[in-house]
């Protein structure tokens, strides 16, 4: 038997977006028939890698729970969307680094998890945008 | 992949695996245990405490009373004689003479709490009754012979509840907090959290404008205009500060350091040398000297270096931007060169056993000018002007709890024949996507 997997997709194959795009996408649960669902979580977020512990903001939290111990429908594509923030921006720095991506959380019978996540990129406006500052 | 219970915690690299509902328990256990060891010092209090001193003004039955004798209690204590008034009574409760030995409730119980070290007091305690004259007096109905002189409120009694209640307060909102978060998700907690921050209604020293998470706030820097440029930037941390940490570790250590030092003195001058305290003494007494080189080096400096005043042109600063700049420095000395710089460190904190430790790298230095061979004159200060050029690309200031981005403009001197000296002026940069509106915030 397969081992249960989260598949996240996001709408546009740009792995690089912006401040106020839109992000959207959808995310479904494979293999998990056997095992009812008790509760996905979808979240957009931002946490820190390096030297330093770990930082983790939720820009967007959806959470969606089985009704009368019937488990989601494991089959059934997700779609969520969220307009992103101005920041933090992702950032590969020496020893901080800001990752961005979406979370999709399952929980299954006997407190077994399932976790996926989708990273992409916050980059800033592009440069051409930008009137020169006054002085 | 799916997870299963984990019993023990481990660190991979940055990220730490374990059993959250291990975690959960452990934190509800501790917390629940405060609260039952709260609840039962409150319950002790109320029997052992409340209830005989509520008893006595509530349910003692007043009387008259004969003073037949009087003496001082006394008890050995810790290495001290304790005292207490002792006043034989004579009285009658329902309709039979009783004449215990008495004072207040805890003499009236035998207990040691009637005990106390302030002789004086007790004996002025005994003198304001006087044998063969009549009082009033309070005896328990339920135990005739059970009576008292004095029945005054013990204030410190409330003192004795602070304890437990603190106990009851900590266990009993770690525990709501733990089985509020119980089987959450970090991402879930995180949501919680953030939702519960306070509205930006009160949020006031917020300029209009966008939202930008995690970006420090520009008031402080933004609220202090300069005579020349637009503003004039604040010094990240004062001269002073330094100099009064220092002098106080200096005073703190040399005079520790010094009572040791006297009697190793005294050894030797009294022909009788103690060589093991004179050795031991010596590496601390080298690092006091060297604290007082230290001190006296950082105060000659921050009497001979004046102010240093920075201006800017805009704020806050955004990536591909160019600012005017204009540093001026004052003193009275010959300085080597001058040097100022854009500069962005990462700040990441971390924990090693117990210890939080922060780790600082500085990952860009960005040339503003440098000046060599300056004569600086008390009045009148050396000024130059640059231009600041923030790359394109560059990361915005980013502040998080343990990580953080910060960008400054740092004026370095080095002055001959003395330490070179650094300060720093912390700058905001924006993303270019947050760049403020004109007029949104003036100087």
């Amino acid at each position: 038997m397969n081992e249960p997997a989260i598949l996240i997709r996001l709408d546009s194959p740009a792995r690089t977006y912006y401040p106020g795009q839109s992000l959207s996408g959808q995310y479904r649960l494979e293999s998990a028939e056997g095992d009812p669902i008790r509760a996905v979580e979808a979240s957009v977020l931002w946490y820190t890698e390096g030297k330093g512990e770990q930082d983790l903001a939720v820009h967007e939290f959806w959470r969606r729970d089985s009704q009368g111990g019937e488990g989601l429908d494991p089959r059934r594509p997700e779609r969520f969307s969220t307009t992103l923030p101005i920041s933090p921006l992702s950032y590969d720095g020496q020893i901080i680094q800001v990752r961005w991506c979406v979370r999709v959380r399952a929980f299954l019978s006997r407190g077994r998890e399932l976790v996926a996540e989708k990273g992409f990129r916050l980059g800033d406006r592009p440069q051409q945008e930008v009137s020169p500052p006054e002085k | 992949m799916a997870r299963n219970f984990r019993y023990f915690e481990k660190k991979r690299g940055h990220r730490r695996t374990g059993s959250r509902t291990l975690g959960s328990l452990g934190e509800a256990l501790f917390f629940a245990s405060l609260l039952v060891l709260g609840c039962a010092g409150l319950v002790a209090g109320i029997l052992w405490l409340l209830i005989p001193e509520w008893r006595l003004h509530h349910g003692f039955k007043e009387t008259t009373c004969l003073v037949q004798k009087k003496r001082l209690g006394e008890k050995e204590g810790d290495g001290a004689t304790l005292y207490r008034p002792e006043i034989k009574i004579e009285y009658e409760a329902q309709g039979k003479q009783y004449s215990p030995w008495t004072y207040d409730l805890n003499t009236a119980d035998m207990s040691d709490r009637a005990y106390s070290s302030d002789r004086a007091a007790v004996e002025a305690a005994l003198d304001a009754f006087v044998e063969g004259q009549k009082y009033p007096c309070w005896y328990d109905p339920s135990k005739p012979d059970r009576a008292v002189l004095v029945r005054a409120y013990q204030g410190w009694l409330w003192l004795v509840f602070l304890v437990p209640a603190s106990f009851v307060m900590l266990g009993a909102g770690g525990l709501v907090y733990t089985i509020h978060h119980w089987g959450k998700s970090a991402e879930h907690r995180a949501a919680t959290v953030q939702r519960a921050q306070p509205s930006e209604l009160f949020d006031l020293d917020r300029p209009p404008g966008p939202k930008l998470p995690n970006i420090p706030e520009l008031s402080d820097i933004t609220n202090s205009p300069g005579t020349t440029l637009a503003y004039r930037l604040p010094l990240s941390h004062s001269p002073g500060w330094t100099l009064l940490g220092l002098a106080a570790a200096c005073l703190l250590w040399n005079g520790s350091v010094s009572y040791f030092a006297v009697a190793a003195v005294r050894s030797h001058l009294a022909q009788q040398p103690d060589w093991l305290l004179t050795l031991f003494i010596l590496p601390f007494l080298a690092i006091g000297v060297a604290l007082i080189v230290c001190l006296v080096r950082q105060l000659v400096q921050a009497l001979a270096v004046g102010l240093t005043l920075v201006e800017i042109s805009d704020h806050p600063l955004l990536p591909g931007g160019e600012y005017r700049l204009l540093v001026s420095q004052s003193g009275r000395l010959a300085m080597r060169s001058l040097e100022v710089w854009l500069s962005c460190r990462e700040e990441a904190t971390y924990r090693q056993g117990t210890n939080a430790r922060t780790e600082t790298r500085e990952v860009r230095r960005l040339p503003v000018f440098r000046r060599e061979g300056l004569a600086l004159d008390r009045g009148q200060p050396f000024q130059a002007e640059g231009c600041v050029r923030v790359p394109a690309g560059a990361m915005h200031s980013f502040r998080a709890d343990h990580n953080e981005v910060r960008w400054s403009l740092v004026v370095r001197g080095e002055t001959a024949g003395r330490p070179a000296f650094e300060r720093a002026f912390p700058v905001i940069v924006y993303p270019l996507a947050g760049a403020p509106v004109p007029g949104s915030h003036a100087p």
